[in-house]
């Protein structure tokens, strides 16, 4: 095949394989979301797992990452700690996505007065650190998971709001939306299929994923430092962590697997976002 | 009979006037070519007849009249503009590349356009019809992968998807090789033959023999001359008549 017929025939679509990022970044957070849905439908009861005669075990057969010094099955507590950030975290996603959408496509196509008032309240609330602005949430209006859902959707919408606000913008005045609007296409369908869908998802994809990974670590940051986060014996990731952390004799799978979830967690959003919002980036030039 | 009239077309932007008096008629069937220097209000003006100008106050006098299937159209406000976008006024652009979505195939923007204009076909059909022998690849890829003259045949495909019973091609075989060219304006000649006005804005005169039915001279925003080919000029167009001859080596 000559080097010009391979150009052309460039796979608009390159296969799963040449994506590692996306297949790797996607099978991580899949691996949270079916733990979620497992949690959801089998009960465990976090009070009755206690069992001093078998604290600290390493990981077995039985106890997939051992026990903690209660003597409660880790891998099963990691499970259920999902569900401290799971439905919440994409709650605050969907916030700042659509916050974000709706200020970001509205500024970028309308510009003028309009845009300059979308993107000073984005700055009113970016100017505040995201974690001090949830925290501050939490302090006002309780600590209660939904408030800090809320306050995590609210602190990420800016993000969103600009990025597709500056790629609107660029893209408003592009000959294909004025060879569209030639067409008669209405200017509504434009910006909310054209401009945003087709063009700008992938960007939105990226920050809200990134909503997603901002929700699970300030999750864990509350009930890491206790007080505000969720509170055992209820298990989170973060509480797991600081309830075995330094246990002298302790099983460390207690502490390092919440810690590695946290962590493979955030890379699986950052990787799938990553790879989501750079190809579509790769398109514009 | 259908017609497109422009008739004493200002076009501002700001307090600068671009286009002081564009005034031409292009007739169902018929390929008018507007001509003229860079900078001349050529392009100003076939925007202005959509309402697609980029800027603001844009179209500040005159009339745009057009006539089609019984109905005279008279666009003053932006909905008026919007009833003629598409079905009765196409586009296409000097810069093809640039007017097809990056992230669309262009088999998709094909079936979009047909879908506009309440056809139900396939794109490979319509891509077929301006001459790629491989339309079902063509379909499948994006705009960046194709070359310019493909590219423009796309663009072209996608404009008569659409449609439109008058079409403004503002310079679309700019940048083209001399056999993409030929071939982009033979296809417009057979949409011409197919009833379609067709307002053709060039400053290549060399195109226009045996194409063009008419052309108009366009100079400092104003329509100053028109004759049936480019060789009957007398005025302003002389002197674009002439600097082409001297590069064509007086095949005109």
């Amino acid at each position: 095949m000559s080097a010009a017929a391979a150009l052309r025939e460039g796979a608009p679509e390159a296969p799963a394989a040449a994506r590692p990022a996306a297949v790797v970044g996607a099978l991580l957070l899949g691996g949270v979301l079916l733990a979620w849905l497992f949690a959801l439908v089998v009960p465990y009861d976090v009070v009755a797992d206690v069992n001093p005669a078998r604290a600290s075990l390493r990981p077995s057969a039985a106890h997939w990452l051992g026990t903690d010094h209660l003597g409660r099955d880790v891998a099963w507590r990691l499970v259920v700690g999902s569900r401290a950030f799971v439905l919440p975290g994409l709650g605050a996603a969907l916030l700042a996505g659509l916050l974000g959408v709706a200020g970001g496509a509205v500024a970028g196509w309308l510009g003028g007065p309009v845009a300059t008032a979308v993107r000073y309240a984005g700055n009113v609330v970016a100017s505040i650190p995201r974690l001090v602005f949830v925290l501050l949430a939490g302090a006002v209006f309780g600590p209660d998971v939904h408030v800090l859902a809320v306050a995590t959707g609210l602190a990420c919408a800016p993000a969103v709001a600009e990025a597709l606000h500056a790629r609107i913008e660029a893209l408003r005045r592009a000959e294909f939306v004025l060879a569209l609007q030639a067409h008669g296409v209405p200017d509504a369908r434009i910006l909310a299929w054209h401009l945003v869908w087709v063009n700008g998802r992938g960007l939105v994809a990226r920050n809200v994923l990134a909503t997603f990974a901002f929700f699970l670590v300030v999750e864990t940051t509350l009930s890491y430092l206790g007080g505000f986060g969720v509170q055992e014996p209820t298990p989170s990731w973060g509480n797991m962590l600081a309830f075995e952390f330094g246990i002298p004799d302790g099983n460390p799978w207690a502490w390092a697997a919440p810690g590695l979830a946290v962590w493979a967690a955030c890379l699986g959003a950052a990787l799938l976002g990553q790879d989501l919002g750079l190809r579509e980036g790769a398109a514009d030039g | 009979m259908d017609e497109l009239v422009l008739e004493r077309l200002r076009v501002a932007a700001g307090a600068r006037t671009l286009v002081e008096d564009a005034t031409l008629r292009v007739g169902a069937g018929e390929i008018v070519a507007l001509v003229g220097a860079s900078g001349s209000g050529k392009t100003l003006t076939a925007r202005a007849a959509l309402g697609l100008l980029p800027f603001t106050p844009g179209w500040v006098g005159g009339q745009i009249r057009v006539t089609t299937e019984g109905r005279v159209f008279t666009p003053r406000a932006e909905a008026d503009f919007r009833a003629l976008r598409g079905g009765v006024l196409g586009l296409l652009w000097q810069d093809a590349r640039g007017a097809l979505d990056p992230l669309r195939t262009v088999g998709a923007q094909v079936t979009a356009a047909s879908r506009l204009a309440g056809d139900t076909g396939r794109p490979e059909d319509v891509l077929a019809r301006v001459g790629f022998s491989d339309p079902a690849q063509v379909a499948r890829q994006h705009p960046h992968v194709l070359s310019g003259g493909m590219a423009q045949r796309a663009a072209l495909a996608v404009a008569l998807a659409r449609r439109s019973r008058f079409l403004l091609a503002d310079e679309p075989t700019t940048g083209l090789d001399p056999s993409v060219q030929r071939g982009i304006l033979a296809h417009l000649a057979a949409v011409a033959a197919s009833g379609v006005g067709i307002l053709f804005v060039t400053h290549d005169l060399r195109l226009l023999p045996g194409f063009a039915s008419r052309v108009v001279v366009m100079d400092a925003g104003r329509t100053v001359e028109e004759a049936p080919t480019p060789g009957a000029l007398v005025g302003h167009g002389r002197a674009l008549l002439d600097a082409t001859r001297r590069i064509a080596g007086g095949a005109l």
